[in-house]
C-alpha cells in the first residue's frame, strides 16, 4: 500500500459572491510510496500551491480523497487536525516561516513542545539532525543573524524533529542563491536515502532534477509524469526541460 | 480629476484607509481640545469671578496647566505611533516618483485635515459640555447655580492658539522624519528585524535603586512636613524606577524564566514567555506610561474623594469645638470672668450644648533634637480644671502629654532650660472627642502638650505677659443652632473686650463658618481629580488600543506561521490571551503596588490639610482601587476586541 494517496482531488474557489468560480484542480490523482522523492512542477497557477495545502491538510478539497497511510486526512476533525499535522507532516516553506521570536533550537523544538514533549528528548533528537544539517554552531542565534540557507535549513531541522511520516517542501529553493540551493538539494537527496518520503513543489528545473519522480501540472491535472530510472542528474534535468518545453508549446501527451 | 484638489482628494482617501488607526488619533486630539477648552472655560468664567473664590480659580488653573502638558505628550505619543504605522506607505509614494516636497505638502493637507477635525470636534463638544463641567462644580463647590450659557472668548482662543503650535510642531517633525530617510528605509520601515531586547543590568539596578529609595522614603516617613518636602522627590525616583524596571527588568525576569528549561518548554509557556520577551522592548515605555497614569488616577481620586467626604473631619481638626473662644493675654481673673459670662450666655441662649471645656495655656513652636514640634503650656491647675488628677509639680518638673509619638524621655529642654519629666499622660480632655484634633497641630507638626507650673513658664518665656485662654463648646443639635450660639458668644466676648484693657481681648470662631471655605477647596480639588482622572483614564485607553493594534499586525504572522507547524486555533487562542492578559494587567497591579507603597506617605500628607482619618482614606483607596480596576478590565477588554480582529 502506497504512504500517499490522492484520489480524483477537485478543488473550486468560489469569489466572495458566489459569481465567479475558478477551478484550481480538475481532478488530480497520483499516490507515493514510503521512501520515494516526488517532485511537482508546473507553472504559476497551475494549482501546485493548492494542491500541496490539501495535502497538507491546511485546505479542503470540493471533492476528492487524500489517504495517508490509508487514512483520510480530508475527514478529520477541526480538533485532531493540528495534532496530526504536527506529529505527520513537515513542512518546508519557501520564505522560511520562523519565529523571529525564538532562537534556532526553539524554532527546531517547536513542535515539540506543541507535542508536549520533554526537554531531555527534545535535546537528544535535536543532536543528529543538527550535526546531519551543520547548524550546530548557530543554535542560539536568532532568525534575524543568520543567512538564508541557513534559515532553511533550520527549517528543515524543524519538519525534520517530529519524525515526520512525509516532508512537504513548497518552493524551499525559491529564495535562496545557487550554493545554498545546490547545499539544500544535497540535504533533501541525504534525507530521502535516510528513507524520509519528500514531496517537493517547485519551479526550479534543478530542484526538480534531483527528485525520483517528476509530476507535471497543468490546468488542475496531472499532465505527465516522468521517472528517473537509472538518469543522472544531468540527464532527468535534460528530460525535465524537454517536457517543460512541450508543455509550453501547449502539446500533447 | 482636476489638480487643483489632487493633494486634498488624496489626503482624505489616506485618512478614510488608515481610519483604524487615525479615528482614535483624531478622538484622543478632539477630547485633549475638550479637555483644555472646559478648564479654560471654567477659569474664565463670569460665574466663578463673581463669586469671588480665588481657591476655585487658583486649583483651576492648575488644572489647565496639567491639562496643556498631558495632552502635548498625549499627541507627540500617539502620532509617532502613526508614523511609525505609515512609513511603509509614504516609502511607496515616493518610489511612485513623489518627490519629498511634494509627500511634505501631502502630509501637511492631512494634517490641516486632522487639526481641523479634532479642534472644530474638540470645541463643540466642550461648549455642548462646558455648562454641564460648570454645574458639577459649583454643586461639588457648594455654590450657588446660575443660569446662563457663555462662550468666553480668551478660552476659544487660547484653546485655537495652543492646538494650532501644537499641530505644527508634529507636522514639522513628522515632515524631518520622512526628510531624513531613504525611501527603501520607509519602505521596509516597518518591518526591520528587530534584535533581541537585551537586558540591562545597569538599567535594571538603577531602576531597583532609585524605586526602593522612592519606596523607603514613602514608607518611612512620619512627619507632615517631612512628607510634603520628600513627596515630589519620591515621585520621581518612582517614575524612573518604574521606567527602568519596566524596560530592563521585565526582560532580566522573563530571560531567567528562559533559562530555565523545565519551565520554558512548556506549551503554556513557550510561545508566551519568548512573545513577551520579544515585545517588551517596544511595549516597556508604554506599559510604563500606564502604569505611572494609572497610579497618578488612583492617588489623585482616591485624595480628593477623602478629602470631599472627609470635610467634617478636616473641620474638627481646625475647630476642637463648634465654637472657640480665645481669650489673649489673660490672667486668670480675667479669664474666670470671661468664663463666667460665656456660660451665663450659653445658659440664656437655651441651646442644648456638650463637651465644654476651657483652660489657660501658652502655646509655642520648639525646635527638639529630632523633630520640630508645636507645644502647649498647661498650668497644673488648669489641667485638674480639665478634668484630669490633681498634682503637684516642683519647679523643674513637667507631665507630658504627646499624642503623635511614643515618648520616653526622662528630661524636656526648653530653651536651654532642662526640665524633669515627673509622668507621661496617655490622654488629655483638650478636644479630643472626636481624637484627631489632637494628633497632629495645624501645620503639620507634631504636637506636645507640657503641664509646667505657670511661674516655670514665666520663668522660662519671660516675654509672655499672661496665658491666652480657651473655651471651647459643641452644638450637637443643628448647624443653625450652632451659628446662633456663636452669634450671642462673639457679642458677649465682644462686650467684655470692651471693659479690658488694650491687647487683652477675646475673640470666637466657629466651624460651620468655615464650612463654604473648605467646601470650595475640597469640592474643586474633587472635581479636578474627576477631571483630570477622566483625561487620564482616556489617555491610557488610547495608548492600550495602541499597542493591541500594532502587536496584533506583529503577532498576525507569527501565529499564523505556529498554525502551520502544528498550532490548534485553540492553543493560538490560549496563547494569545495569557500573553496579553500578563502583559496588560501588570501595569495595573504595578500601580497598585505603589499606591500601597505610597499609602503612608499621602495620609501623612493629608494630615497638613487637616485630614486625618485613617479608616476613611484606606476606604477611599480601596474602593478607588476597585472602580478603577473595573474601568481598566473594560478598556482592556474593548480594545482586546480590535487585537481579535486583526490576529484571527
Amino acid at each position: 500500500m502506497s504512504l500517499l494517496e490522492v484520489k480524483n482531488l477537485k478543488k473550486i474557489y468560489t469569489t466572495r459572491f458566489g459569481a465567479q468560480q475558478v477551478q484550481a484542480l480538475s481532478n488530480v490523482s497520483f499516490s507515493v510510496d514510503a521512501g520515494e522523492y516526488v517532485a511537482i512542477m508546473g507553472e504559476s497557477g497551475s494549482g501546485k500551491t493548492t494542491l500541496l495545502n490539501i495535502v497538507a491538510a491546511l485546505d479542503k478539497p470540493t471533492s476528492g480523497d487524500v489517504l495517508l497511510d490509508g487514512r483520510s486526512i480530508v475527514s478529520i476533525g477541526e480538533k485532531e487536525i493540528s495534532a496530526f499535522r504536527r506529529d505527520n507532516l513537515g513542512f518546508v516553506f519557501q520564505d522560511f516561516n520562523l519565529l523571529d521570536t525564538f532562537s534556532v533550537t526553539d524554532n527546531i523544538f517547536l513542535p515539540l513542545v506543541l507535542a508536549g514533549k520533554s526537554y531531555d528528548e527534545m535535546r537528544r533528537r535535536m543532536e543528529p539532525i543538527v550535526q546531519t544539517l551543520r547548524i550546530t554552531d548557530i543554535l542560539s542565534k536568532f532568525p534575524y543573524e543568520i543567512s538564508g540557507g541557513q534559515k532553511q535549513r533550520t527549517a528543515v531541522a524543524r519538519a525534520l524533529i517530529t519524525d515526520p511520516r512525509l516532508i512537504l517542501a513548497d518552493e524551499p529553493t525559491g529564495a535562496l542563491d545557487s550554493r545554498a540551493t545546490d547545499e539544500l538539494l544535497d540535504i533533501f537527496s541525504r534525507i530521502n536515502a535516510d528513507g524520509h518520503t519528500i514531496l517537493l513543489v517547485t519551479h526550479s528545473l534543478k530542484a526538480a532534477s534531483r527528485a525520483g519522480r517528476v509530476l507535471f501540472l497543468r490546468d488542475g491535472e496531472v499532465f505527465h509524469q516522468l521517472y528517473r530510472g537509472d538518469l543522472s542528474n544531468d540527464e532527468m534535468y535534460a528530460r525535465i526541460s524537454d517536457t517543460l518545453t512541450m508543455l509550453m508549446a501547449g502539446g500533447r501527451k | 480629476m482636476s489638480r487643483r484638489f489632487f493633494y486634498s482628494r488624496l489626503a482624505l482617501s489616506n485618512l478614510r484607509k488608515n481610519s483604524r488607526i487615525y479615528a482614535p488619533y483624531i478622538f484622543a486630539c478632539s477630547v485633549s481640545v475638550m479637555m483644555l477648552y472646559i478648564m479654560l472655560f471654567l477659569l474664565f468664567s463670569p460665574g466663578l469671578h463673581e463669586m469671588d473664590s480665588t481657591s476655585l480659580i487658583t486649583v483651576m488653573g492648575l488644572g489647565c496647566i496639567v491639562i496643556g502638558f498631558f495632552s502635548t505628550g498625549l499627541l507627540w505619543y500617539t502620532n509617532s505611533f502613526l508614523i511609525k504605522r505609515r512609513k511603509k506607505e509614504i516609502g511607496l509614494f515616493n518610489i511612485l516618483g513623489m518627490e519629498k516636497r511634494h509627500i511634505a505638502r501631502l502630509m501637511a493637507t492631512e494634517t490641516v485635515f486632522t487639526a481641523l477635525l479634532s479642534i472644530i470636534s474638540g470645541l463643540l463638544l466642550g461648549i455642548l459640555f462646558s455648562k454641564l463641567a460648570l454645574l458639577a462644580l459649583l454643586r461639588l463647590a457648594g455654590l450657588q447655580t446660575q443660569f446662563g450659557f457663555s462662550v468666553p472668548l480668551p478660552a476659544v482662543l487660547i484653546t485655537l492658539l495652543f492646538f494650532f503650535v501644537e499641530f505644527l510642531f508634529i507636522l514639522l517633525t513628522n515632515i524631518g522624519r520622512v526628510h531624513l530617510a531613504r525611501p527603501i528605509e520607509l519602505l521596509y520601515g516597518g518591518s526591520v528585524g528587530e534584535r533581541e531586547p537585551r537586558a540591562s543590568w545597569l538599567l535594571t539596578l538603577l531602576g531597583v535603586l532609585t524605586l526602593g529609595a522612592g519606596y523607603a522614603m514613602a514608607l518611612s516617613v512620619r512627619s507632615p512636613l517631612r512628607a510634603l518636602e520628600l513627596f515630589f522627590i519620591a515621585v520621581m525616583l518612582v517614575i524612573i524606577g518604574t521606567y527602568c524596571l519596566f524596560t530592563s527588568g521585565s526582560i532580566a525576569m522573563l530571560k531567567a524564566m528562559r533559562r530555565n528549561k523545565k519551565y520554558y518548554y512548556r506549551t503554556d509557556h513557550f510561545t508566551a514567555v519568548s512573545g513577551m520577551i520579544y515585545r517588551m522592548k517596544q511595549n516597556a515605555a508604554g506599559l510604563a506610561s500606564i502604569c505611572i497614569l494609572s497610579t497618578m488616577v488612583l492617588v489623585m481620586l482616591s485624595t480628593t474623594v477623602c478629602l470631599y467626604f472627609g470635610i467634617d473631619d478636616a473641620l474638627r481638626a481646625q475647630f476642637p469645638r463648634n465654637i472657640g473662644v480665645t481669650g489673649i493675654n489673660m490672667t486668670a481673673e480675667q479669664a474666670h470672668e470671661l468664663e463666667r459670662r460665656l456660660n451665663e450666655a450659653v445658659e440664656e441662649s437655651g441651646i442644648e450644648t456638650e463637651g465644654v471645656v476651657s483652660y489657660r495655656y501658652a502655646y509655642f513652636s520648639y525646635s527638639g533634637t529630632q523633630s520640630d514640634s508645636t507645644i502647649y503650656l498647661i498650668p497644673p491647675e488648669e489641667y485638674e480644671r480639665m478634668g484630669g488628677e490633681p498634682v503637684t509639680l516642683a519647679e523643674n518638673e513637667v507631665l507630658v502629654y504627646s499624642p503623635d509619638e511614643d515618648f520616653r524621655e526622662s528630661t524636656v529642654t526648653l530653651r536651654g532650660t532642662e526640665l524633669r519629666v515627673a509622668g507621661v499622660l496617655d490622654s488629655l480632655n483638650v478636644a479630643e472627642s472626636e481624637s484627631t484634633s489632637t494628633r497632629v497641630s495645624l501645620n503639620g507638626m507634631p504636637l506636645r502638650y507640657l503641664i509646667m507650673r505657670e511661674d516655670t513658664i514665666m520663668r522660662i518665656y519671660p516675654e509672655t505677659n499672661d496665658l491666652d485662654y480657651y473655651y471651647g463648646v459643641d452644638v450637637p443639635t443643628s448647624r443653625e443652632a450652632q451659628r446662633e450660639l456663636h452669634v450671642m458668644l462673639s457679642l458677649t466676648a465682644g462686650e467684655y473686650s470692651q471693659e479690658l484693657p488694650s491687647g487683652v481681648f477675646a475673640r470666637t470662631r466657629c466651624a460651620e463658618d468655615a464650612r463654604g471655605y473648605f467646601i470650595q477647596m475640597y469640592g474643586g480639588l474633587f472635581f479636578l481629580g474627576i477631571f483630570l482622572s477622566l483625561l487620564f483614564i482616556s489617555a491610557t485607553a488610547m495608548i492600550m488600543y495602541y499597542k493591541q493594534i500594532s502587536e496584533g499586525y506583529d503577532d498576525k504572522v507569527r501565529f499564523e506561521i505556529m498554525q502551520k507547524v502544528g498550532m490548534s486555533r485553540a492553543e493560538v487562542r490560549k496563547t494569545i490571551r495569557s500573553q496579553v492578559l500578563i502583559v496588560f494587567f501588570l501595569p495595573l497591579l504595578a500601580a497598585a503596588v505603589h499606591v500601597a507603597a505610597a499609602f503612608n506617605m499621602i495620609s501623612r500628607l493629608m494630615a497638613v490639610l487637616d485630614l486625618v482619618n485613617l479608616p476613611l482614606f484606606i476606604i477611599c483607596t480601596l474602593a478607588t482601587l476597585a472602580l478603577f480596576g473595573v474601568l481598566y478590565a473594560a478598556v482592556y477588554a474593548l480594545t482586546a476586541r480590535a487585537y481579535y480582529r486583526i490576529v484571527e
